[in-house]
């Protein structure tokens, strides 16, 4: 069962001097079962391609695949809500979206929203709650009254109770610190290894993509100008410059090494490659 | 959430778009008040003629207009019946059943059909060619004489600008949150009723916690760049009367001449 674009056009407020063509031509396969990255610049239509995966934004023209349903704008899709079940959104600042008296009655409010049993829905929230790596005191505390940190992955815990098979993630990272961000993007890669769970990140954090994620599609003006293993993506040095991004600090550092006289061959995407490869060079 | 585009400013270059905001609601209040001129039927024609060469002035279509006014038919309608129930004076226009239409009850009807169409109108023009913070400058500034007797026009014009840059802001944050929870499975049209006062209280909650948020950051972003209420301040931008201002003050009050005129 894929998750497809096919010929989609998006516009914003059609017919009126607002109009704004957000997404153009898109024609896009994700791969099941992978961690896949998107990212590009502000404003290339990331966050609109990502809600056309869940039905919050239709297609004006074109067609998108997802699982087993088709989304086109010709007929309005009826019963979204079981799409909505197996694809998982997380907004971008997803603490917002935080309103129950207690941080459990609130990641409990998904899965009982897709009509999964009280009893049922508070075991899906409390193992949700340890899967973001908060303890049970967490469960009966007002969700307004902790860190920010702690509210963005009590809004992630609300979307992981709901258990949907593809997890989407706009900038699921944005404004964590160093720590949290990374205990973040492993849980993510857990879910997938482990549960099998197809994972499409939005994300600005190149060190993100090179050791976190599976494919890269990069946008840029509302059209995919790639999309690539992420191996063969950051080698050619042109390709993520060419959309203002830095290349990760291990590559650059390969880089240098590489100006500094020395030589490699293999492709390098975690430090270990990289150790590896100078003490070769040293030795030699 | 597409009615709110009513009203809203068009970025355009047209003659209205390019007059004093100060004289544009001056303009705007003299228009307002010969609506309420009792001049007849041959007035209000006057005064539609006026106001759709205005329209053609600041290239806005009729079309953008009638569709805006869709929600008012269900309260003529309303009015309509009430109307007919109540008044009793001009001749009888037919008798069906014991229930009689007066003429009285139709012109009424008609009349405050008249008006609204032409507040609405008029009301648009200002709003949809005059930026809201132009707008609220020049509110400031036809305020500003009362200030001798303790009125806090800057204040005033503040809180209205503020007020206006948000609506947009708070329109994209419903968005957003409505799509947010949608994502969690809440369904506006569907459900129990319990089902949809919780799905009510999901977006209205966050936006308040929200709400609040921002307006603290944004005194605390007002007060670091040095802002004391009540204090002395120049302005960045100048308003200067045109020509065009002229032409249109003009314009406005030989029309409120000749209501007047119509009235007598």
């Amino acid at each position: 069962m894929p998750i497809a674009f096919e010929k989609v056009n998006f516009k914003y407020a059609p017919n009126t001097p607002f109009a704004y063509e957000a997404l153009k031509n898109i024609d896009l396969a994700f791969e099941m079962g992978k961690v896949t990255a998107i990212i590009g610049p502000t404003g290339s239509g990331k966050s609109t391609l990502v809600q056309h995966l869940n039905a919050l934004l239709l297609p004006s023209e074109g067609t998108v695949l997802v699982l087993d349903r088709t989304i086109t704008n010709k007929h309005k899709p009826k019963e979204l809500k079981s799409l909505r079940q197996r694809v998982g959104l997380v907004f971008q600042f997803p603490e917002y979206q935080l309103f129950e008296e207690t941080i459990l009655k609130d990641i409990m409010f998904g899965p009982l929203n897709f009509k999964v049993p009280e009893a049922q829905a508070k075991v899906l929230a409390m193992n949700a709650l340890k899967l973001v790596g908060l303890d049970e005191s967490f469960a009966e505390k007002s969700p307004l009254d902790i860190s920010g940190g702690q509210k963005r992955r009590v809004a992630i815990a609300g979307i992981l109770a709901i258990n949907p098979d593809v997890l989407v993630l706009d900038e699921p990272t944005a404004g964590l610190d160093p720590q949290g961000s990374k205990a973040m993007m492993e849980l993510f890669l857990r879910l997938n290894k482990e549960n099998g769970k197809t994972i499409l990140i939005v994300t600005h954090d190149m060190e993100h993509v090179i050791n976190y994620c599976d494919n890269v599609v990069v946008m840029k003006d509302g059209e995919v100008i790639n999309h690539q293993r992420v191996t063969d993506y950051f080698e050619r040095k042109t390709q993520v410059e060419d959309i203002q991004m830095n290349l990760p600090q291990l590559l650059m550092f390969k880089e240098a090494l590489l100006d500094g006289g020395f030589e490699f061959k293999q492709p390098m995407r975690y430090l270990e490659d990289l150790a590896e490869a100078i003490s070769k060079e040293i030795k030699r | 959430m597409n009615n709110i585009a009513l009203g809203r400013y068009i970025p355009l270059n047209t003659f209205t778009h390019k007059l004093d905001p100060r004289f544009k609601i001056l303009g705007m209040l003299i228009l307002m008040v010969s609506v309420f001129f009792p001049s007849g039927f041959i007035g209000y024609g006057v005064i539609a003629a006026f106001v759709f060469i205005a329209l053609l002035f600041t290239k806005i279509s009729l079309k953008m207009i009638l569709k805006s006014m869709k929600p008012m038919i269900f309260m003529l309608s309303f009015l309509f019946v009430i109307n007919s129930l109540v008044i009793r004076t001009g001749y009888v226009l037919f008798n069906i059943y014991g229930f009689t239409l007066y003429s009285d009850a139709v012109f009424q009807t008609l009349y405050i059909m008249v008006r609204l169409t032409l507040m609405i109108i008029i009301t648009t023009l200002l709003t949809v060619s005059t930026k809201p913070m132009d707008l609220t400058l020049g509110i400031e500034d036809l305020l500003s004489p009362f200030k001798r007797i303790g009125l806090p026009s800057h204040e005033i014009a503040m809180m209205i600008s503020i007020a206006l840059r948000f609506i947009p802001t708070l329109i994209d944050e419903t968005n957003r949150i409505m799509k947010a929870q949608a994502s969690r499975g809440v369904d506006l049209k569907e459900g129990s009723f319990k089902e949809k006062i919780m799905a009510i209280l999901s977006l209205i909650v966050p936006l308040f916690v929200s709400s609040f948020q921002r307006a603290e950051e944004l005194a605390d972003a007002m007060e670091a760049r040095g802002y004391v209420v009540a204090q002395h301040r120049t302005r960045y931008k100048q308003l200067k009367p045109t020509y065009r201002d002229t032409v249109m003050m003009g314009g406005v009050l030989s029309l409120l001449g000749v209501i007047i005129w119509l009235s007598l």
